[in-house]
C-alpha cells in the first residue's frame, strides 16, 4: 500500500469536488428560469445573493436562521411532523454519516486530538465505528421503504448513484475490518511492531488467546488447546495487547463478517487482501467525496444555502435577481422526498387524469427541464396541464422541509411554458378562431359523431333534449356580464351564449368548441338562473370548454396558424 | 352545530385572514369546527375533465361523511362547486360508478349525507339573527357596506338553494346586525371577475372595476365579501391603481369587530 497513491488519489478527488461544487453552484446564477429571469444578468444574480445571504447572516436573523438550519435542516422537523419512519431513516443516516467522518475518516484531526487514548480498535470506539456504519444502512433502508407515491419515482442515475456509493462505502468497511479482525498477516504485523517476534513457537500462548477469544483464523493452530497455555496467553495478552485492542465481539457487525470470511481467511491474506479490500475502501469514499457535487448528495450543500437565501428573501430589499438565482437553487435543494406531493391540494386530480405533472416535486422536476431545454416534447403538455391546474394553494410551500419558495417556482414556470408555446388552455384556443378549429376538426369529427363516445365526458351537450327546447330569445346573452364587457373587437366575444345553443341545437358542436365564448365565461351562472326554457347553459359552456382542451387538443399540433 | 371547515385553496394559500376570522367568530357563536384534510374543491379541474372535477369534490364529500359532518364552505366558488358535484353525482349514475371507483382506491365512498353549507346559511340559519344581534357589543357606526355574495353563492338557485338569486337578502340583513348599513348597487349579483383573470385579463379586469365604481357611486365605503375569491379579486386590481379605492373587508372580520373581538384575531 502506497501512501502516496492515496494521498494524491484523496487530493484529486477534493479538487474534482471542489471544481463540481463550483460548476454546480455556477447554475444558481446561470440558470434562467421565469420570465423575468430574461433580463438579469448573471452578475446582478451573483450580487443579490452576496448581499442577502451577508445581512442574514450578519443581521438580527441569524438567530433565527440557525434554529431554522438546526430545527429545519438539521433535524427536518416538517418531515418529523408527517412521516416519523422516513424522519428517522434521515436522522439514522446524518448522524451516523458525520460521527463516522469525524471519529473514523479525520480520526488524526478529531478523535486523536479529542480522546488521547484512541484507538480504532479499542472500545468503545471499535463498538462505535460498527454502530455509525449500521445506522447508515439501516436508515437508508427506511428511506427507501418508507415512500409511499402515487406515481412510479423518476429515480436517475443519480439518485442511485448517491445511495450505491454511500452503500459500497459502508459494506466495504464492514467488510475490510471484519477481514482485519480474522486476519492472521495483521496478527503477525502487530506482534513484530509491539512483540518483536513473529515466531509462531513463541507467540503460541498468544496466538491461542487470539485463535480463540479475538477471531484470528489461523490454519496451523494444535487443537484442543491446553488450558495452562491459554492462560499463558491470557498474561501476554494484557501486558502487549491490551493497551490498545479490545475483543472484537463489540464491533458487532465486523466481528461476524470476520465469522463468516474465516474459511477463506488463508487465501484472502495470500491475496493481499489487506491492500485491495482497503483500496476499495478508501476509493468508494474518494468516490463519493469527487461524485458529492453531481449526486443527490449536493443537497447538504443546497438546502443550507436555499435556507438561507430563503431567509434574505424575508427581506423586502431582496431583488428580483435574488429570487431568480433562488428558483434555480431550489431545484439542486429538492431530494424530491414527496412531502409537498402528499400535502398538494390537487393530488385526487393527478390521481384521476393520472398526470403526475400535478405534484409540485414532479413539476418541480419538469420546471428545470424546461429551463434546462430537456423536456422532451411529448412531456410538454402534461407538464402544462399540471402547471395550469395548480391552484396556489401554498401548502407544497409550507410543508417543505427545507423551506422552498415553490408558489414563486411555479409562477416562474407557468410563465416558461407559455413562452415555450404551452400556455393556459384558454390562451392557445383563443389564439386560432372558432371557424378555424372547425376546419381542423373535420376530419378528425368523421370519427366524433354527436352523442357517442363523448357522452360520459360532455353529457349534456351530447344530448339534444338538453337544448332542443331553446327557443332563441337571447335572455341568456342580455344577461351575460362578459358579452356586456367585451367592448373591443380583438378580444371580444365571438359567438354568444344564445348562438352557442343554436349550434348545439343544430347538431353543430364542433363549430362551438374553439369559440372565444367557451372559454370567456365566467361561470358566474347568470345565463342559466334566468333562461326561460331551463336549459343549463353555463354548465353545457364549462362542459364544452373540457372538451375543446381534449378535441382540439388533439388536432392542435396538425394545422398551426399561419 | 359542528361542521367540518373547508378552508379552500385561496383562504389557506392567500387569505390567512378569512380562516383566523372565521374561527374566531363561529367559535364565539357556539359553532364548533373540525378539521379534516380536505383538498381542492374541483373547481379548477372543471376545465379539463367533468370526471376529474367531481372525483375531487367527491373525496371532500367522503371525507366529511366518513367523519359524520356536513361542510361549512368560506367561499362561494367551493361551495357551488361541491354542490354541483352533488347534483352531478345524484342524476348520473354512470359518473356515480367511475367516482365511486376512484374513490374506493383511496378506501373512500359518498352517499350524499353530507351536506355543504355556505357561511352565510349557517350564519343565518344555524346561529340565528336572534344570538348574532345579542353577541354584537360594539357596532359599526353605520359603515356602508357593499355585499359581495359570489356568483355561486347564489346561482344556479336549484344547486345553491341560498337566497332567492334575483333578490337575495340574507347578506345584508347579516350586515344591518353588525351595525353597518347595506348599500343598494346596481352592480352587486354581478361576477367579480375573478374566474377569467388568466383567460382573459384585460375582461376580467374590466367587470371588477365596474363593480368597484358601481359600490363607490352607490355610496359604499367598503365592499364586504363572503368569498374569498371576490375579497382578493378586489384587492389585486387596486394595487397599483390610479381608481379611487374603496376598502375590503371580510364579513367575518365585519362581524368580529362588532363582537368586540380584538383586531389582530381577525387578521386586521
Amino acid at each position: 500500500m502506497s501512501p502516496a497513491i492515496l494521498l494524491s488519489a484523496f487530493y484529486a478527488s477534493l479538487v474534482l469536488c471542489a471544481l463540481g461544487l463550483a460548476w454546480r453552484a455556477s447554475a444558481w446564477f446561470r440558470l434562467r428560469i421565469g420570465p423575468d429571469a430574461r433580463d438579469i444578468t448573471w452578475s446582478q444574480r451573483v450580487a443579490a445573493v452576496f448581499r442577502g445571504a451577508a445581512s442574514a447572516l450578519f443581521g438580527s436573523r441569524i438567530l433565527r436562521l440557525l434554529a431554522a438550519l438546526l430545527l429545519d435542516v438539521l433535524l427536518l422537523r416538517r418531515l418529523f411532523a408527517r412521516e416519523k419512519l422516513r424522519w428517522t431513516g434521515h436522522l439514522l443516516v446524518v448522524v451516523g454519516f458525520m460521527l463516522l467522518l469525524l471519529m473514523h475518516a479525520l480520526a488524526p484531526l478529531v478523535s486523536a486530538k479529542l480522546f488521547p487514548g484512541y484507538q480504532p480498535t479499542l472500545d468503545p470506539y471499535f463498538f462505535l465505528r460498527d454502530l455509525f456504519g449500521a445506522m447508515i444502512l439501516a436508515g437508508l433502508a427506511l428511506l427507501l421503504s418508507g415512500r409511499r407515491a402515487d406515481f412510479p419515482q423518476r429515480r436517475g442515475l443519480i439518485d442511485w448513484a448517491f445511495v450505491t456509493l454511500l452503500v459500497a462505502v459502508v459494506v466495504t468497511g464492514f467488510l475490510f475490518a471484519g477481514y482485519k479482525i480474522a486476519s492472521p498477516r495483521a496478527f503477525y504485523r502487530m506482534t513484530e511492531q509491539f512483540i518483536g517476534s513473529t515466531d509462531p513457537v513463541k507467540l503460541e500462548p498468544l496466538r491461542a488467546v487470539w485463535a480463540s477469544e479475538f477471531g484470528v483464523a489461523f490454519g496451523d493452530l494444535k487443537q484442543p488447546i491446553d488450558p495452562d497455555l491459554m492462560e499463558q496467553g491470557r498474561k501476554m495478552q494484557r501486558d502487549a495487547c491490551a493497551s490498545c485492542h479490545s475483543k472484537p465481539a463489540s464491533a458487532f457487525v465486523s466481528y461476524p463478517v470476520a465469522r463468516a470470511l474465516a474459511p477463506v481467511e488463508r487465501s484472502l491474506d495470500a491475496g493481499r487482501a489487506d491492500v485491495w479490500l482497503l483500496y476499495l475502501h478508501v476509493f468508494a469514499c474518494f468516490l463519493g467525496l469527487a461524485s458529492l457535487p453531481f449526486t443527490r448528495f449536493f443537497h447538504v450543500v443546497a438546502a443550507p444555502v436555499s435556507l438561507l437565501v430563503d431567509a434574505a428573501a424575508q427581506d423586502r430589499a431582496f431583488s428580483s435577481a435574488g429570487r431568480v438565482a433562488q428558483r434555480a437553487l431550489a431545484l439542486d435543494a429538492c431530494v424530491h422526498c414527496g412531502i409537498c406531493d402528499s400535502r398538494c391540494s390537487v393530488a385526487p386530480v393527478a390521481r384521476y387524469l393520472n398526470n403526475a405533472y400535478l405534484l409540485p416535486s414532479y413539476k418541480l422536476g419538469a420546471t428545470g427541464a424546461l429551463a434546462r431545454g430537456r423536456l422532451p416534447r411529448d412531456e410538454a403538455d402534461p407538464a402544462a396541464e399540471g402547471a395550469f391546474l395548480c391552484t396556489d394553494c401554498g401548502r407544497c410551500t409550507s410543508s417543505c422541509p427545507v423551506g422552498l419558495d415553490l408558489a414563486d417556482l411555479w409562477q416562474a414556470g407557468r410563465g416558461d411554458l407559455a413562452a415555450a408555446g404551452f400556455p393556459a388552455p384558454a390562451q392557445w384556443v383563443q389564439a386560432r378562431s372558432a371557424l378555424a378549429w372547425a376546419e381542423s376538426l373535420e376530419a378528425d369529427s368523421a370519427q366524433h359523431p354527436l352523442v357517442d363516445a363523448d357522452a360520459a365526458f360532455a353529457p349534456l351537450s351530447a344530448e339534444r333534449r338538453t337544448f332542443s327546447r331553446c327557443v332563441q330569445c337571447q335572455t341568456c346573452t342580455n344577461v351575460c356580464p362578459v358579452v356586456a364587457h367585451s367592448i373591443d373587437a380583438e378580444h371580444g366575444v365571438d359567438l354568444t351564449p344564445q348562438k352557442v345553443m343554436n349550434l348545439l341545437r343544430l347538431g353543430l358542436r364542433d363549430l362551438t368548441l374553439g369559440s372565444r365564448m367557451v372559454w370567456d365565461c365566467a361561470s358566474c351562472y347568470q345565463c342559466q338562473e334566468n333562461c326561460p326554457q331551463g336549459i343549463r347553459v353555463a354548465d353545457i359552456m364549462l362542459e364544452l370548454r373540457a372538451l375543446s382542451v381534449h378535441r382540439l387538443g388533439a388536432v392542435r399540433g396538425q394545422r398551426e396558424p399561419s | 352545530m359542528k361542521y367540518a371547515l373547508f378552508l379552500g385553496c385561496k383562504s389557506s394559500g392567500h387569505l390567512p385572514a378569512y380562516e383566523l376570522s372565521a374561527r374566531a367568530v363561529l367559535g364565539h357563536l357556539g359553532v364548533t369546527l373540525i378539521d379534516l384534510e380536505f383538498d381542492c374543491c374541483g373547481y379548477p379541474a372543471r376545465d379539463v375533465s367533468r370526471d376529474a372535477f367531481v372525483v375531487a369534490a367527491a373525496r371532500n364529500l367522503a371525507l366529511a361523511e366518513r367523519a359524520g359532518l356536513d361542510l361549512l364552505t368560506l367561499s362561494s366558488c367551493c361551495f357551488g362547486t361541491l354542490r354541483h358535484a352533488i347534483r352531478f353525482l345524484g342524476e348520473d349514475a354512470a359518473l356515480r360508478a367511475r367516482v365511486a371507483q376512484a374513490l374506493a382506491a383511496q378506501g373512500l365512498a359518498w352517499s350524499g349525507k353530507s351536506a355543504v353549507e355556505h357561511l352565510l346559511q349557517v350564519l343565518a340559519r344555524d346561529v340565528g339573527f336572534d344570538v348574532i344581534a345579542a353577541a354584537v357589543r360594539a357596532p359599526s357606526a353605520g359603515l356602508r357596506v357593499a355585499a359581495q355574495y359570489g356568483c355561486h353563492a347564489l346561482r344556479p338557485s336549484d344547486v345553491t338553494g341560498l337566497d332567492n338569486p334575483m333578490a337575495p337578502t340574507v347578506f345584508e340583513t347579516l350586515l344591518s346586525l353588525t351595525g353597518a348599513t347595506p348599500v343598494d348597487w346596481p352592480r352587486r349579483l354581478d361576477c367579480c371577475g375573478d374566474p377569467l383573470h388568466q383567460a382573459n385579463a384585460a375582461l376580467s379586469e374590466r367587470m371588477t372595476r365596474a363593480k368597484i365604481a358601481d359600490a363607490l357611486e352607490s355610496g359604499a365605503e367598503a365592499i364586504c365579501s363572503a368569498c374569498a375569491h371576490c375579497h382578493l379579486r378586489f384587492d389585486a386590481v387596486q394595487v397599483d391603481s390610479s381608481d379611487p379605492p374603496i376598502r375590503t373587508l371580510l364579513y367575518t372580520q365585519l362581524l368580529g369587530l362588532a363582537m368586540g373581538l380584538p383586531a389582530k384575531s381577525l387578521g386586521l
